[in-house]
């Protein structure tokens, strides 16, 4: 349901409307045929198509960002618009080091329910998710009193976490393409517990009946977790091995990321 | 060296349209051409991609030249107005967000943004039959917000804009929806789903006056950014006009918006290839 708040500055519909009761869904289990829907196995992730520089302008307009990205994983579509190193607009506390800032919206109809066109909470918890997901890959000591900032859309999600994991991925893939000095490409994949094991890269329909989700981001070639996400009831064994799960879905990422970059090289 | 040559040349020309990008544009019109090479009333080319997102219930992407839109419809269900029991609702939003172009800020919609809104929403009353969104009279209606996502801006969004709605007007599909008086419940069938019928297709065409100088059809940002006047015509499918804006201070001849008038309808059947 959605209470459409009056807005001045939008279109505004009526005051108050509803999904309607579909009368056709039955309860759909993920795993009832003792696999995946979509014939995956259990740790692989979903196909991704990436492609850099689409935002870019062609002439040398001053207005078009540094560097771009959209990124798809299955259905999930996100487009990310980096811009920088520019003039900091706040006066920074550590001049000495740059800063990097994140924006993340969801498109209104990028969800199973209408979004609100005003930033919810959760999107700004998912920006700051972003920022210090990816923030650890970035030279920003080469940027003193700059500052590089990411505008992350998600055209459309599915899957709560797969829809974070796929806008860290698309985020580094813009920042290498914007130029921006990195240690390493941050690679994020999720994870989601159903009856006691690891299922990689969930869709929404696999996530809701999961107990338990686990995102993981971090450098492959540094080895190291630049963040961790977990939600849900598990034992300190099973966190472990999602873990290092995770972490082998992310060096996958990593090297179709990789690949692709190094292909618009030559 | 003859490539050398070539490629300073060529970071020479970038330089100067960095440094100084009027007197850039205006070498290229002062020989009737434009940066682009594109003549004068030539449109960029369009691809339109009905209904590539699953979670809406119709959507559209756009593509004019290097300008990016999404038009995604969500459907929910609403109590009509008292005043029009039989008529549903649809509202359009434009979102031109920091991601498309620097000049937008994050936040609340800026000007531009508040002003193509609107007048898409205008224009929209021409694309529906709002009665056809009828679930039962006084009682229940649908309620379709349709939001415009632009992902890049290089000039004339409200051309794609436009194009992007009526696209995904036509790939809009409802479920079969019924409204229990008892409970006051509406039900629906997501396996019957149905099209709803379009009035009447619009097809825009926007022309600029560069630097008070000449009209430009489909202008690029780089254009925009010097234009002191804008021409949005837009006409229905069988030729006739449905509006005509034009914004700015600058003028233009009488002579020169019948010649957009007549390119508009030249315009209208090129786009029509496009969405059929």
């Amino acid at each position: 349901m959605s209470l459409n708040i009056t807005d001045r500055r939008r279109i505004n519909g009526p005051q108050r409307s509803v999904e309607p009761v579909y009368t056709t869904t039955s309860p759909v289990d993920a795993f009832a045929a003792g696999g995946r829907m979509d014939g995956r196995a259990l740790d692989q992730v979903r196909p991704i198509f990436i492609k850099t520089g689409p935002l870019d302008a062609q002439s040398l307009s001053a207005a078009a960002p540094s560097g771009s990205a959209y990124y798809e994983q299955g259905k999930i579509r996100v487009s990310c618009a980096v811009y920088g190193p520019r003039q900091g607009r706040k006066s920074s506390n550590n001049a000495r080091m740059g800063t990097f800032d994140c924006d993340f919206k969801y498109a209104p109809f990028s969800c199973s329910w209408k979004r609100s066109h005003v930033k919810t909470s959760d999107e700004k918890e998912i920006a700051l998710m972003l920022e210090q997901a990816v923030a650890p890959a970035i030279r920003l000591d080469a940027y003193p009193k700059a500052s590089v900032d990411a505008f992350v859309t998600v055209i459309e999600s599915d899957g709560k976490a797969a829809t974070i994991a796929a806008a860290i991925n698309c985020i580094s893939a813009a920042l290498a393409d914007a130029g921006i000095e990195l240690y390493d490409s941050v690679a994020a994949c999720s994870m989601s517990l159903h009856s006691e094991q690891w299922v990689s890269d969930c869709s929404q329909i696999e996530e809701n009946a999961s107990s338990c989700s686990l995102l993981v981001a971090r450098m492959p070639s540094a080895d190291e977790v630049t963040y961790l996400l977990q939600h849900g009831k598990t034992t300190p064994e099973q966190t472990q091995q999602a873990i290092q799960t995770c972490a082998n879905d992310c060096t996958r990422v990593y090297a179709v990321i990789c690949r692709y970059l190094q292909a618009t090289l030559e | 060296m003859v490539e050398t040559g070539q490629a300073a040349a060529a970071v020479a020309m970038q330089t100067f349209e960095r440094i100084h990008p009027v007197e850039f544009q205006r070498r290229f019109l002062g020989q009737n051409t434009r940066h682009t090479g594109r003549e004068f009333n030539q449109f960029r080319a369009l691809k339109v991609i009905k209904g590539a997102i699953s979670t809406a219930q119709g959507s559209a992407t756009v593509r004019l030249g290097n300008t990016t839109v999404v038009c995604g419809i969500k459907a929910e269900v609403c109590e009509p107005d008292v005043k029009r029991p039989t008529a549903g609702y649809l509202t359009t939003n434009v979102e031109l967000s920091p991601m498309c172009s620097a000049r937008f800020r994050a936040g609340a919609p800026s000007d531009e943004a508040q002003v193509a809104s609107e007048h898409i929403y205008r224009l929209s009353m021409h694309l529906l039959d709002l009665t056809s969104l009828c679930i039962e009279s006084g009682k229940a209606a649908w309620s379709l917000s349709a939001d415009i996502v632009c992902l890049k801006h290089d000039g004339n969004v409200v051309d794609a804009a436009v194009i992007a709605l009526v696209a995904a007007i036509e790939d809009l599909r409802l479920p079969r929806a019924e409204f229990d008086s008892a409970t006051g419940v509406v039900s629906a069938d997501k396996e019957a789903l149905g099209h709803v019928d379009v009035k009447k297709r619009l097809f825009p065409a926007t022309f600029v006056l560069v630097d008070d100088l000449c009209v430009v059809a489909d202008a690029d940002d780089a254009e925009e950014q010097m234009a002191t006047a804008s021409l949005l015509v837009v006409m229905d499918g069988e030729g006739k006009l449905v509006n005509l804006w034009k914004r700015g201070a600058g003028v233009i001849s009488r002579e020169a918006v019948e010649q957009c008038v007549e390119r508009a309808r030249e315009r209208m059947s090129e786009i029509a290839k496009v969405l059929d």
